[in-house]
């Protein structure tokens, strides 16, 4: 057993049910991995504890990803050309009734893609596309490749170099349009690639692209228009346009996230308010929620599904209640984090840990942990340097001893 | 009846909530339903003195439904929430949760006999009920071995007419608990539907009779009809367990293609919630031509041939004999 890595609450129980091992332990194990804005690392935290685990010395800032399973982080590097993999040391093992866990050391995984302006990072069904702007070129690679550390990647072309997206979508490849006569501009639509890498029904339009999300079996992504949803066709993905309702104000959504447990998207759309997507109606889809200022970063609850979360330049967390469509409770963390400079001046994210929502705070180096149940905060978590973006990986399951 | 077991021993209580206070007779009762079927038994039970919404809708898949945050809403404003139970309904408990409903959740299979999940003995029925042998279900749900990714038990109990009468009768006391000024119109409409449901299962167990006992064994998409199976003689083998979540592999594919073979399967069947390209291929493969279209986890919508579960079952068992006989 190799739980001693993990500073993991560990509660001991007699599981009759097993016949292989008859005591088990019910862990559970949540850590955080922390890129800078400044230095090229990535520091991965305890979330538990709050005690460091580690730190892994990139070649660039980077922004992360974390795998659907959480078995593998991100760190893309985009000035730097390289998107590495982390092995983040806690996977899971469904048996039905239960699941166990193993926790293991964090670990580079070896793999590094290189290629130049790596952008968007998108996963579909356990294969990862990382779509590199400077050559328009999606590189696609299995998650089962990273954490045996094998570079095994294909490369799926698009026409021009373009900021785009790429996702791996079963056999098929869904791939940006560049804007051939405006390059520097956003991609104008998807087309999809068959098998082959042979293009398919054309290009579907999506003006100004930007943005993509999944939330159970549907993919969408997030025009000047309104949404590109798509759903498991016959034997290649079906595409729809759902247009911006007329109720709305001038605007367009440029980021989403996808509900887990619920099956919504969260896009932001103007500076200060965000939209709850609905895409499976054609009424009523979108749900416009105003903010007190604009928004700085927002984030789903993958365990309380009603819950989503939005950061505003404030110094505010927002509690999102989905399905009232409305903010439910909000609690100052931070000095303001003000949107005007640069796009990309170091400003909060937002990550949530099992009953824990922490959020970086680069300017002070710190994290600011906040308990999901009550939405009050506990405490904070120094981290070298400027703490920016963040993820987290973890869960509970039972461990046997002896195996 | 040794293959069975006793659902109440399984999961106990049925609702984990408090029952909502009885509604004010002039307001009907707010009712959500699961499912299509659920829906139509409801409908039945309760007349005009319910309004009913559906989660998922006619020919749409319980298995794979996802819940948005409108059916959270809905949920939430119900006084009864009426589900199967047996873990068909894989979104129900993040949909409770994120509803935060204080309305009754009541499992409709409470109090009826449950079928093992054919997948615990091995994929495709590789059992002996057709050959007279049955499996017993284990004394203690998920005390068990092995890997159990659906539930142990099969949960489309409505496929047999006799426990569609204990849904209704649930849905009967549920609706009493609920509005005991409408308990009295509800006992009478569950009476006057149950009379129906027992006329329909004549008919089946007539339309069965007809058809030869060597002819029994036909093909169907997923594993949806072990209660049909076990109560009238029909054996029905698929690519598919009891969910359809999990798609069939190649090798599941190759052995049900050699079963039905050895078994001389009569007919096969596409479902309506189902693709039917796998069943086409294992048709083009086997030499059986696709007898029809067997309404299976969903009623059709209302201008289909099974818009009411009297429909649905009266045509499945017309397609199937038909099918059958015809072959």
């Amino acid at each position: 057993m190799r739980t001693n890595w993990a500073s993991a609450t560990a509660i001991a129980l007699l599981v009759s049910l097993s016949t292989s091992a008859a005591h088990a332990e019910e862990v559970t194990a949540w850590r955080l991995f922390i890129s800078d804005h400044a230095d090229p690392k990535v520091t991965v935290v305890d979330a538990i504890d709050g005690e460091k685990l580690d730190t892994f010395e990139i070649k660039g800032p980077a922004s992360l990803h974390r795998s659907e399973s959480g078995r593998t982080v991100f760190a893309v590097q985009g000035s730097a050309g390289v998107v590495a993999g982390i092995a983040s040391g806690i996977s899971f093992e469904d048996h039905g009734e239960h699941g166990d866990i193993d926790v293991e050391a964090p670990k580079l995984a070896g793999v590094e893609i290189t290629g130049k302006k790596p952008s968007h990072f998108v996963e579909h069904d356990g294969d990862f596309a990382v779509f590199f702007d400077g050559e328009g070129v999606a590189r696609i690679i299995s998650e089962k490749s990273v954490l045996e550390g094998k570079p095994d990647f294909r490369q799926v072309k698009t026409d021009a170099p373009q900021h785009g997206v790429a996702v791996a979508y079963g056999s098929h490849v869904l791939l940006s349009e560049p804007n051939r006569e405006k390059p520097d501009e956003l991609p104008v639509g998807i087309s999809v690639a068959d098998k082959a890498g042979a293009p398919i029904d054309g290009v579907h339009a999506c003006p100004d692209l930007h943005g993509e999300a999944s939330s159970g079996n549907i993919l969408a992504f997030a025009c000047a228009t309104g949404l590109l949803v798509v759903s498991h066709g016959d034997g290649s993905p079906a595409i729809r346009h759902l247009p911006y309702a007329d109720s709305l104000p001038d605007g367009k959504t440029t980021t989403l996230i996808g509900g887990r447990g619920l099956q919504y998207f969260l896009g932001n759309y103007g500076a200060d308010k965000v939209v709850l997507i609905d895409p499976t109606i054609e009424s009523d889809a979108f749900r416009l929620i105003n903010l007190p200022t604009r928004s700085v970063h927002f984030a789903i609850d993958p365990v309380r599904a009603k819950f989503a979360y939005v950061f505003t330049e404030d110094g505010q967390l927002h509690q999102l209640d989905v399905v009232k469509g409305e903010i439910a409770n909000s609690l100052k963390l931070t000095d303001p984090y003000s949107m005007d400079g640069h796009w990309s001046d170091p400003r909060p994210r937002v990550a949530v840990a099992g009953d824990k929502i922490v959020v970086t705070d680069p300017l002070q180096g710190v994290l600011h942990v906040v308990d999901a149940t009550s939405f009050e905060k506990t405490g904070d978590i120094a981290v070298e340097g400027k703490p920016f973006n963040i993820v987290s990986v973890g869960g509970s399951g039972q461990t046997h001893e002896g195996e | 009846m040794s293959r069975t077991l006793k659902l109440a021993a399984v999961i106990g209580a049925i609702t984990s909530m408090p029952i909502a206070p009885s509604v004010a007779a002039a307001e009907n009762l707010r009712v959500v339903a699961s499912f299509s079927i659920i829906a139509d038994f409801a409908k039945n039970v309760g007349g005009d003195r319910v309004d009913i919404v559906t989660l998922v809708g006619p020919n749409g898949d319980a298995h794979v439904y996802e819940p948005k945050p409108a059916d959270a809403a809905t949920v939430g404003s119900a006084d009864v929430v009426l589900v199967n139970g047996l873990q068909f309904e894989g979104f129900l408990q993040r949909l409770v949760e994120a509803s935060a409903t204080k309305a009754p959740i009541v499992e409709l299979t409470k109090g009826g006999e449950v079928l093992r999940n054919a997948e615990e003995e091995g994929h495709h029925d590789q059992d002996q009920a057709a050959e007279g042998g049955e499996k017993h279900a284990a004394a203690e749900e998920g005390h068990e071995e092995g890997h159990h990714h659906h539930g142990e038990s099969d949960p489309h109990a409505w496929q047999s007419v006799h426990n569609a009468e204990l849904y209704v009768k649930n849905i009967a006391d549920a609706f009493c608990a609920a509005d005991a000024a409408g308990c009295d119109t509800y006992r009478a409409n569950a009476e006057s539907y149950g009379q129906q449901l027992e006329a329909l299962e004549a008919e089946i167990k007539a339309a069965v009779a007809e058809i030869p006992e060597d002819k029994r064994t036909i093909i169907t998409s997923h594993d949806a009809y072990g209660y049909f199976e076990h109560e009238y003689g029909i054996k029905f083998l698929a690519p598919e367990g009891v969910s359809t979540e999990s798609e069939a592999s190649a090798s599941d594919v190759a052995a049900l293609i050699k079963q039905i073979r050895q078994d001389k399967a009569s007919a096969i069947f596409v479902e309506n919630v189902t693709n039917p390209r796998l069943i086409e291929q294992i048709a083009s493969e086997t030499g059986l031509k696709v007898g029809g279209e067997l309404y299976s986890d969903a009623l059709s919508d209302k201008n289909g041939p099974a818009a009411t579960y009297l429909e649905m079952m009266r045509h499945n068992i017309t397609t199937i004999k038909g099918a059958i006989l015809g072959s």
